[in-house]
C-alpha cells in the first residue's frame, strides 16, 4: 500500500511541469553564479574556486531556505489534493491503510522536493565546464570536483532540511486543510532561522546558535570557520562536527512532529465547528420600519470622497483582521524583541540605544515584512471583490474605478505605515526602559517621512498597478517578487548606478547624531518626489484598465479603459505626466549633469589605463615635499571648502630633476602654480601632468609650488560622494587636497582576477622584504615618498559656530567677517599626515605633564569624555616611561560622523568616529575596555606610526599596527592585572587572526612580512607579541621597541623594516627561547593540543597530586594553508583552575612539550575542579575547547 | 414610467460562441420574465445591462441613458443581484449594506442607518444584522443580495437566477419581496424555473442559443398552445421510437415510467390523452 501511493506521488509529481520549472531555475541561479565575475555568494574569492566543495555546500545551505517554498508546494499538495478535488469521502471510505496512504504521500512528497535541489549541482557541473570555455571566467577558478561533496550535501543538506520542512508543513496541512497556514509554517520555519541567527551576535554563543539553526548554515558555517583556502577547495562536507549532531536534533525533531501529525490523523472527517448561537433569546425589535425612509441620493464630489473612505475602511480592516497580517506582525514583533533582547553588543559592551540605532533596527526588520505584506495585500486587495464574488455589485454601483484603486492603495499603505509607527513607539519605549531618555521622536519621524513613507507609497502603486495589468493573481505575484528582488541584480550586471532607473531606488542617507540626514536629504527627498509621480502614474493607468466586470481580454480592456477616460482624467493624467517629466529633468539634470558618477567597470577601465599608461614613470626620481603650509576655508552650511597648499619641494635624490609629475583628482578641482616651469603634458581624463622645469632643480636644491583645491558641493548627487565635507563634522586629511607627486601605485587594480581581465599581470600587494631593501627603503608606507620629516603650518577658519582643528598648537585665533580663524604650527617635524576638521564642538581638557588632553565631542554624546580623558592619560604615563618622550604640546580626540567606524592617528590628534567610542554604555564598566584599548592603541600610534615609520615593504604594518596593537594591550594589562580578564578580552584578536586567514584572499604571510593584512597585524601582530612578553618578560620586549625607536626615532631614510626591529629583539631572547622568533614572526606556526584525561589523588599531606593526559602536534603551515606536522620542543603553560567557570587560575607551570603523547603529574594546594592546557591562551590554536577538562578524583 | 430599449444588441466571445445574437426588446415597468435554458445568453444580456460587459454592437438605453455609451448614470439607477453573490469574509450584514448605500451616493448617515435597518426588516434578517454574513444560509446570503439590490430607489432591477437553491418557503418570500417593489420599477427576472416566471411576471421573454425564441404575455403563449399537447405514460424503452414519430416536446419520469408530452395539431391517439399546457410546455417547445 505504501508503495502505491509513493509511486502515485512521485509519478503525478513528475507529469506535472512544476518540479522542472524549479529544477530548471535552480540550475539557472547556480550557473549563473558560478560563471558570473559580479556575483559572489559563499565568498568564492582569491583563491578559493568558484566549484570549490565549501562552496558546494554554502549554497546547499543558503538555497534550501528558497527550496522551502518547493517543498511547501509539494507537501502541501501531497496532503491536500484529494481533500481539495472532493476526492477524500470517497477515497476513505476505501479499505486503502492509513500508514501507507499517510507516509506513501509524503515520502513521495519528499522526494519531489529535493529533485529541484539537484539543480544546484547540476548548475556546478555545468557552470564548471561552460564558464571558462565561453570564456567567462578563468580556468583557474575551477577545481576539481569530488563526488562526496554531491552525496553528503544532498544528506546533510537537502534531505534533512526538505525533511523538517516538510514534516511541518505537511502536518499543518493535514490538520488545517489550507494552502495558507501551511505557508505560514515555512514562513514560521524561516523567522526561527533568523531568531537563532541573532544570537550570533556574541561569540560566546556560537555553538548554541549553530544548533538552534534549522538548516544547519550556522553549524556549517561555525565548523568551517578557521578552514584556510587549500581546506575549502578540498574538505567535503562530512559526517561529524556541530553539523552532524545539528542533522540529527532537527531529523528527529522533524520525525516527532510527523509521527504526531500521523497518530492524529483520521479518515474520518470530523464535524465542522459550528459556532454556538450566542444571540439574545429576546432580541427586541425597536421600533420596525414599516416605510420605505426617505433618502437623498447625492452624487458630487463629497461622495466621492465618501465612497473613497467606505472602500478604504473595508480595505484597510480586511487586511488587518486577515490571519495572514496578524502571523506577520506577531512574526515581526517576536523579531524585533528578539534582536533587542541582544542589545547593541560591541566587543562585550553595550552601546547606549540611541536613535540612529534603533532605526537602524527599525527598517531592517520592517523591511522585509513591508514587503511581503505589500507583494501579498495588493494581490488580495485586487483580487478581494471577484474572490468573494462581490466584483459584480460592486462594479455596478456608481463609483469611479479610480476611487476604488486609490482606497486599496493608501489601505496599504496605511498599514504598513502602521507598522512601521508601532516599531517606533516599541522602540522609544525600549530606548525608555533602558534608561537612555533622550526620545528623538522628530528624527524617528522624519526617517519614516523620508524613507519609510515614500517607499510604502511606490510600491503599493507599482505593486497595485502590476496586479491590475497582469490580471492574473499568481503571476502578479511572481513577476512582484522578480521586481522587487531582481531589479538590483540586473542592475549590477549591467553595471548601471542611476537610481531613476532602479524601481523606486532613492539615494541612502546614514543618519548621524552629529550631521542629522546630512547632504543625502535633499537628493532623496527629490528622488521620493520623482518615484511618487511615477507611482501616481501608474496608480491613473490602473484606473484605466481595472477590469470592472466582464471586459477580459486586450482588446475589452482597451475599449473600457477608453471610456474611462474622460477629459477630467485625461487632464489628471497629463499633469502628473507633465509634473513628472519635470521632477525627472530636474533630477537628471543635478545627478547627470551637474554631478557625475562612474559604473564599476568604467572606474576599473580608466585605473587599468592610468597604470598601462604611466606605470614607465614609477621609479622616476622627484622632489619630495619639506614644508608645507595649509590655507584651508570651510563653509559648512555650503559644504564647500576651499583649499591652497605653499609646498617648498627638495631634492632629495642624487640627480638633477627636469621635470615635475603629478596625477590630480579632478573631484577637487586641482589647479597647481609653477613658476618657472610649463605644462607639457596634460591627460586630463587621468589627471596625470608633466611639468618641463626652465632650469634642473640640482640636488638639495628647493623650489616653491602652490597647490589650489576646492570641493564645491552642487545640486544634488545619485550617491553622495563626498562625505568628508559635512555640515556639522568635516573631516578631510591631506591627501585630499595634494596630488600625488609622480605615478600613483596606488591606482591600480589589486584584485588578481580583475586585473586578468585587462590583460594586467598579477602584482605583489608590496615590494618583498629584504635584507638589502635599496631604494625600497627610501619611502615609507604613508607618505609613500611623497615626503620625510615635514615641518607643517595650518590656517584654517570656519564660521562662528564651530571649532576648527588641525594638528599642531594653536598659535593664533581670531575672528574676522563673522569667521573663526585658526593658526597651528607643529611642535616637530612629522610625516606629512594631517587632519582637518570643523563642527560643532564641546570640549573637554584635562593636563598631564605640561601636555593638554582634549576631547572634542557631540554635546548629544558626553558620556564617556572623562573615560577618554584618562584613557589618554595612561598611555601617556605608559608609553613615555617605555618607549620614549612624546614630542607634542597637546593630544586630541576628535568625534567625527559615523560615516566611517574607525579612530585614526594623525600628529598629536586622533579623529574617533561617533559611532563607537562616544555612545558604547560604560557606566558599569570599572575594568578596561575596547573603548580604552581604542585610544591607547591610536595614542600608540604617536610613537609606532610618528616617531618611527616603516619602509613601504613587506612586514611594514607590524612596526606601526602591531606595535601599537600591542602597547594598548600593556596599558590595559598594567591597569587590569588580571589574567583571565586579559584572556577574555585577547579572544577577539584570535578570532580576527583566525576568520581573517580563512577569508584571505591572496596569501598568508608569516608576521615580519605581513602585506598590510589587517587579521595579521593587528589579529596575530597582538597575540604574538602579547604572549612573547609572557614568556621573556614585558621590560624585555619593551626594551626591544625603545632601542629600536631610539635607531630610527625621526630619521631620515632609509626606513626601518620588520628585520630591523628583529636585530634588536633578538639580543633581548634568551638562547632557550629563540626558536620563538621563527616560530612566530618567520613562520606560520599552529598549535593542536588537547587534554585528554585528567586526574587527582589526594595525598597524605592534604595536598592533591594532578596527572594530565597530554596529546600535542605542532603544525607549520604555507600560505595557502597546507600544513604538515612538524616535530617540536616547545614550552608550555599547564594548569589547573579550582572553579568550574575556569575564572580561578590557581596553580600553573610551564613545561616541555616534546612528544605527541605525554603525562604531567604535579602537587596543587586546593581541590582542583579543572586542569587545562595553556590556560591563559598564548598559543594560536584553532580548536581550544578541548584543551580544558574537568579533574576526576580517583 | 420607465423604458428599456434594446436594439440589435449582439455578442460574440473569442471561443466563437454567440451569446448575444441581434436581440431586440422593450420592456416597461412591471416584472418581466427571462426563460432560458442554461448557456442561452440569460447572463450576459443581464450583465450587459448591467454595464459589466461590453457588447460588440447594437445598443441598449433606459428612458435617454445609454447604458453602453454612459455606463456610469445607468448604475445610479441599477439595483443588481448577479447569479453568483457572495459576501466579504468578516463583515455584518450591516456593514455590507452599509457600504453599498454610500456607494451608491446615499451620503446622509442618518439616512443610510435608517435605510438598511428598513431593508434588513423588509427582508426578515434584522435579528442577524451583526453577523458576518459569511455564515449566512443560502437564502439568507439570497436576502442579502436582494436588500442591497433594493438600495437606492433603483429604477431598473436586474436579478439573474435568484431562487435557485432556495427552499419552497425562502422562494415564496423572495417573490413577495419582489412584487411589492415591482409597481414603480422595471425588474428583470432571469431564470431557468419555470414557475418563477409563471407566478411573478406579467411579460416575459424566451432565450436560447442567443436569441430571443419569444416575447409576449405568458397566458398568451399557453393560449396558442391550448389543445395541441398530449401525454401518454409509456414503457421506458419505447422512448426512442416515440421520439422518432412525434414532437416530444418533453419527458419526464412519473412513478418510474415515463411521461411524454408531444405536441400535435390533432389527436394522436393511440393512447395519448390532451393536457392544458403550462408555461413548461411553452419553453421546452420553444427551446427544442
Amino acid at each position: 500500500m505504501f508503495k502505491e501511493f509513493f509511486l502515485k506521488e512521485l509519478g503525478s509529481g513528475l507529469r506535472r511541469p512544476m518540479v522542472y520549472i524549479f529544477l530548471f531555475i535552480m540550475t539557472l541561479m547556480v550557473w549563473g553564479a558560478v560563471v558570473s565575475d559580479n556575483v559572489v555568494i559563499g565568498g568564492s574569492i582569491g583563491n578559493v574556486y568558484k566549484n570549490a566543495p565549501h562552496i558546494i555546500s554554502m549554497y546547499c545551505g543558503i538555497l534550501t531556505i528558497f527550496g522551502l517554498l518547493i517543498a511547501t508546494a509539494f507537501f502541501n499538495n501531497a496532503a491536500l489534493r484529494d481533500y481539495n478535488y472532493n476526492f477524500s469521502e470517497i477515497l476513505f471510505s476505501t479499505p486503502i491503510n492509513k500508514f501507507g496512504y499517510y507516509f506513501g504521500r509524503f515520502f513521495g512528497a519528499l522526494i519531489l522536493s529535493t529533485i529541484p535541489l539537484l539543480g544546484i549541482f547540476i548548475g556546478f557541473l555545468l557552470g564548471a565546464a561552460m564558464g571558462p570555455a565561453i570564456g567567462w571566467i578563468d580556468a583557474d577558478r575551477i577545481g576539481d570536483f569530488y563526488l562526496a561533496s554531491f552525496i553528503n550535501n544532498y544528506f546533510l543538506f537537502i534531505v534533512p532540511n526538505m525533511f523538517f520542512a516538510g514534516a511541518i508543513t505537511f502536518a499543518m496541512a493535514n490538520k488545517w486543510k489550507s494552502t495558507v497556514i501551511s505557508f505560514v509554517g515555512t514562513l514560521i520555519i524561516i523567522v526561527g532561522y533568523l531568531i537563532s541567527g541573532t544570537l550570533l551576535s556574541d561569540i560566546d554563543n556560537e555553538t548554541i546558535a549553530a544548533l538552534t539553526d534549522t538548516f544547519g548554515i550556522r553549524a556549517y558555517a561555525l565548523d568551517s570557520k578557521y578552514f584556510t583556502p587549500i581546506e575549502k577547495n578540498t574538505l567535503s562536507v562530512g559526517f561529524n562536527g556541530l553539523l552532524f549532531l545539528n542533522r540529527i536534533i532537527w531529523l528527529a525533531i522533524g520525525t516527532v512532529i510527523i509521527l504526531g501529525s500521523y497518530f492524529s490523523f483520521s479518515f474520518i472527517s470530523k464535524n465542522k465547528r459550528v459556532k454556538k448561537n450566542k444571540e439574545k433569546a429576546n432580541d427586541v425589535q425597536i421600533g420596525k420600519i414599516l416605510v420605505a425612509p426617505q433618502i437623498t441620493i447625492l452624487f458630487k464630489s463629497s461622495t466621492i470622497f465618501k465612497q473613497f473612505l467606505s472602500f478604504f475602511s473595508i480595505n484597510f480592516y480586511s487586511i488587518v483582521k486577515s490571519t495572514t497580517f496578524k502571523i506577520l506582525f506577531l512574526f515581526s514583533v517576536i523579531i524585533l524583541i528578539a534582536t533587542l533582547a541582544g542589545g547593541f553588543e560591541y566587543f562585550g559592551l553595550q552601546s547606549y540605544p540611541v536613535t540612529y540605532k534603533m532605526i537602524d533596527v527599525i527598517g531592517g526588520i520592517t523591511v522585509i515584512f513591508v514587503i511581503i505584506i505589500l507583494i501579498f495585500f495588493s494581490g488580495e486587495l485586487i483580487w478581494r471583490d471577484r474572490g468573494s464574488n462581490m466584483n459584480e455589485v460592486i462594479d455596478a454601483t456608481p463609483h469611479s474605478s479610480f476611487t476604488s484603486l486609490v482606497a486599496k492603495t493608501i489601505s496599504l499603505i496605511c498599514v504598513t505605515s502602521l507598522l512601521n509607527l508601532f516599531f517606533i513607539i516599541a522602540s522609544i519605549f525600549y530606548q525608555f526602559i533602558n534608561g537612555y531618555n533622550n526620545f528623538e521622536v522628530g528624527v524617528y519621524l522624519q526617517d519614516f517621512l523620508y524613507n519609510a513613507l515614500p517607499m510604502y507609497i511606490i510600491w503599493s502603486a507599482i505593486l497595485i498597478f502590476l496586479q491590475v495589468i497582469i490580471n492574473n493573481k499568481y503571476i502578479g505575484y511572481f513577476v512582484s517578487i522578480i521586481l522587487l528582488f531582481l531589479f538590483d541584480i540586473i542592475m549590477l550586471i549591467f553595471d548601471l548606478q542611476s537610481n531613476m532607473i532602479n524601481l523606486g531606488a532613492t539615494p541612502s542617507y546614514t543618519y548621524s547624531d552629529m550631521n542629522g540626514f546630512g547632504a543625502a536629504l535633499e537628493a532623496t527627498n527629490w528622488f521620493n518626489l520623482y518615484w511618487i509621480l511615477f507611482g501616481l502614474l501608474f496608480l491613473g493607468f490602473s484606473g484605466l484598465i481595472w477590469v470592472r466586470g466582464f471586459s477580459n481580454g486586450f482588446k475589452n480592456r482597451i475599449k473600457s479603459a477608453k471610456k474611462h477616460l474622460t477629459p477630467t482624467y485625461a487632464v489628471g493624467l497629463l499633469i502628473i505626466s507633465v509634473l513628472w517629466l519635470a521632477t525627472a529633468s530636474f533630477v537628471f539634470y543635478n545627478t547627470k549633469i551637474l554631478n557625475t558618477y562612474k559604473g564599476t567597470d568604467e572606474l576599473e577601465e580608466g585605473q587599468a589605463k592610468y597604470e598601462k599608461a604611466y606605470k614607465k614613470f614609477q621609479d622616476i626620481e622627484q622632489p619630495k615635499i619639506t614644508t608645507a603650509k595649509y590655507y584651508i576655508d570651510i563653509f559648512p552650511e555650503e559644504r564647500k571648502l576651499i583649499t591652497k597648499t605653499a609646498l617648498i619641494l627638495t631634492n632629495k635624490s642624487k640627480q638633477n630633476i627636469d621635470s615635475l609629475h603629478y596625477t590630480i583628482d579632478k573631484d577637487w578641482n586641482m589647479k597647481l602654480h609653477i613658476k618657472n616651469a610649463k605644462l607639457v603634458f596634460e591627460d586630463k581624463e587621468s589627471g596625470y601632468l608633466i611639468y618641463q622645469l626652465n632650469k634642473t632643480l640640482a640636488p638639495n636644491e628647493k623650489m616653491a609650488i602652490v597647490v589650489e583645491a576646492s570641493y564645491i558641493s552642487k545640486g544634488f548627487e545619485n550617491e553622495v560622494t563626498n562625505t568628508d565635507v559635512a555640515q556639522n563634522g568635516t573631516f578631510i586629511n591631506n591627501f585630499s587636497i595634494l596630488p600625488s607627486i609622480g605615478y600613483n601605485e596606488a591606482y591600480e587594480l589589486s584584485d588578481k582576477n580583475t586585473r586578468k581581465k585587462y590583460n594586467l599581470k598579477p602584482k605583489d600587494r608590496m615590494p618583498e622584504l629584504k635584507v638589502d631593501c635599496g631604494k625600497d627603503c627610501n619611502k615609507n608606507y604613508l607618505s609613500n615618498g611623497s615626503a620625510d620629516w615635514v615641518d607643517v603650518e595650518s590656517f584654517i577658519s570656519t564660521t562662528k559656530d564651530q571649532l576648527a582643528i588641525a594638528p599642531g598648537s594653536l598659535v593664533k585665533e581670531w575672528e574676522k567677517d563673522g569667521r573663526k580663524y585658526y593658526h597651528y604650527k607643529s611642535d616637530h617635524a612629522s610625516q606629512n599626515f594631517f587632519n582637518f576638521m570643523s563642527a560643532r564642538y564641546e570640549v573637554a581638557r584635562k593636563k598631564w605633564n605640561g601636555i593638554d588632553i582634549e576631547v572634542y565631542y557631540d554635546k548629544a554624546h558626553p558620556y564617556n569624555i572623562d573615560m577618554m580623558l584618562s584613557a589618554v592619560e595612561k598611555s601617556l604615563k605608559y608609553y613615555t616611561k617605555n618607549f620614549g618622550p612624546y614630542y607634542h604640546q597637546q593630544a586630541r580626540i576628535l568625534e567625527f560622523p559615523r560615516y566611517s567606524t574607525f579612530a585614526q592617528a594623525f600628529p598629536g590628534t586622533m579623529p574617533y568616529s561617533e559611532s563607537f567610542g562616544f555612545i558604547v554604555n560604560l557606566e558599569d564598566e570599572a575594568d578596561n575596555n575596547v573603548i580604552d584599548a581604542v585610544i591607547a592603541h591610536e595614542m600608540a600610534h604617536q610613537w609606532w606610526a610618528h616617531q618611527e615609520v616603516s619602509a613601504n615593504v613587506q612586514g611594514a604594518t607590524m612596526l606601526t599596527e602591531s606595535f601599537s596593537e600591542y602597547s594598548s594591550l600593556m596599558v590595559m594589562k598594567n591597569s587590569l592585572k588580571d589574567d583571565i580578564k586579559m584572556k577574555d578580552f585577547l579572544k577577539y584578536d584570535f578570532e580576527r587572526y583566525l576568520k581573517g586567514r580563512s577569508s584571505e584572499v591572496e596569501k598568508e604571510l608569516p608576521l615580519y612580512q605581513v602585506e598590510n593584512q589587517m587579521h595579521i597585524h593587528y589579529g596575530k601582530g597582538s597575540v604574538i607579541l602579547y604572549a612573547l612578553q609572557d614568556y621573556i618578560g614585558e621590560e624585555k620586549v619593551n626594551n626591544a621597541l625603545k632601542s629600536f625607536l631610539d635607531e630610527f626615532r625621526y630619521k631620515e631614510p632609509p626606513y626601518p623594516t620588520s628585520l630591523d626591529f628583529l636585530k634588536h629583539l633578538d639580543t633581548q631572547v634568551p638562547d632557550s627561547l629563540k626558536y620563538l622568533i621563527t616560530d612566530w614572526f618567520k613562520e606560520i606556526t599552529l598549535y593542536d593540543y588537547r587534554l585528554k584525561e585528567a586526574t587527582y589523588k589526594t595525598l597524605a599531606n592534604g595536598k592533591y597530586e594532578v596527572s594530565m593526559d597530554v596529546e600535542a602536534y605542532k603544525l607549520k603551515a604555507d600560505t595557502i594553508g597546507n600544513e604538515t606536522k612538524v616535530k617540536f620542543d616547545d614550552w608550555v603553560d599547564i594548569g589547573v583552575y579550582s572553579d568550574n567557570d575556569e575564572k580561578k587560575l590557581v596553580f600553573q607551570k610551564r613545561v616541555k612539550f616534546n612528544a605527541t603523547e605525554m603525562n604531567f603529574t604535579f602537587e596543587v594546594d586546593s581541590i582542583p575542579a579543572k586542569a587545562a592546557i595553556d590556560p591563559r591562551r598564548m598559543l594560536i590554536e584553532r580548536v581550544i575547547t578541548d584543551n580544558v577538562k574537568k579533574v576526576t578524583k580517583i | 414610467m420607465a423604458t428599456l430599449k434594446i436594439c440589435n444588441l449582439s455578442k460574440t466571445y473569442p471561443n466563437g460562441v454567440k451569446a448575444l445574437d441581434n436581440i431586440n426588446i422593450e420592456i416597461s415597468n412591471g416584472m418581466f420574465g427571462l426563460l432560458g435554458p442554461n448557456g442561452a445568453g440569460k447572463s450576459s444580456l443581464m450583465r450587459t445591462l448591467a454595464t459589466l460587459q461590453e457588447a460588440d454592437s447594437g445598443t441598449a438605453s433606459l428612458d435617454d441613458i445609454d447604458i453602453l455609451k454612459n455606463p456610469t448614470e445607468l448604475r445610479k439607477l441599477l439595483g443588481y443581484l448577479p447569479q453568483e453573490f457572495g459576501v466579504y469574509p468578516k463583515i455584518t450584514a450591516q456593514q455590507l449594506l452599509d457600504h453599498i448605500a454610500i456607494l451608491k451616493g446615499i451620503t446622509n448617515g442618518n439616512e443610510r442607518k435608517e435605510l438598511v435597518n428598513y431593508l434588513l426588516q423588509k427582508v426578515n434578517l434584522y435579528n442577524e444584522r451583526s453577523k458576518s454574513v459569511k455564515g449566512f444560509s443560502g437564502g439568507m446570503k439570497q436576502r442579502v443580495g436582494i436588500a442591497q439590490a433594493l438600495i437606492g430607489n433603483p429604477k431598473l432591477i436586474i436579478v439573474d437566477e435568484p431562487t435557485a437553491g432556495l427552499d419552497p418557503g425562502e422562494r415564496n418570500r423572495f417573490h413577495n419581496l419582489l412584487a411589492d417593489v415591482s409597481e414603480d420599477v422595471i425588474i428583470i427576472l432571469s431564470t431557468h424555473i419555470v414557475e418563477d416566471v409563471t407566478e411573478l411576471c406579467s411579460n416575459m421573454a424566451i432565450m436560447n442559443l442567443g436569441k430571443m425564441v419569444y416575447q409576449g404575455s405568458p397566458q398568451n403563449v399557453i393560449n396558442d398552445l391550448k389543445g395541441k399537447v398530449w401525454q401518454k405514460i409509456i414503457e421506458r424503452n419505447e422512448i426512442n421510437e416515440y421520439k422518432t414519430n412525434f414532437t416530444v416536446i418533453s419527458d419526464k419520469m412519473v412513478a418510474g415510467k415515463p411521461l411524454i408530452h408531444v405536441l400535435s395539431e390533432t389527436n394522436p391517439d393511440n393512447g395519448f390523452e390532451s393536457v392544458i399546457p403550462d408555461l413548461e410546455d411553452v419553453f421546452f417547445t420553444k427551446i427544442n
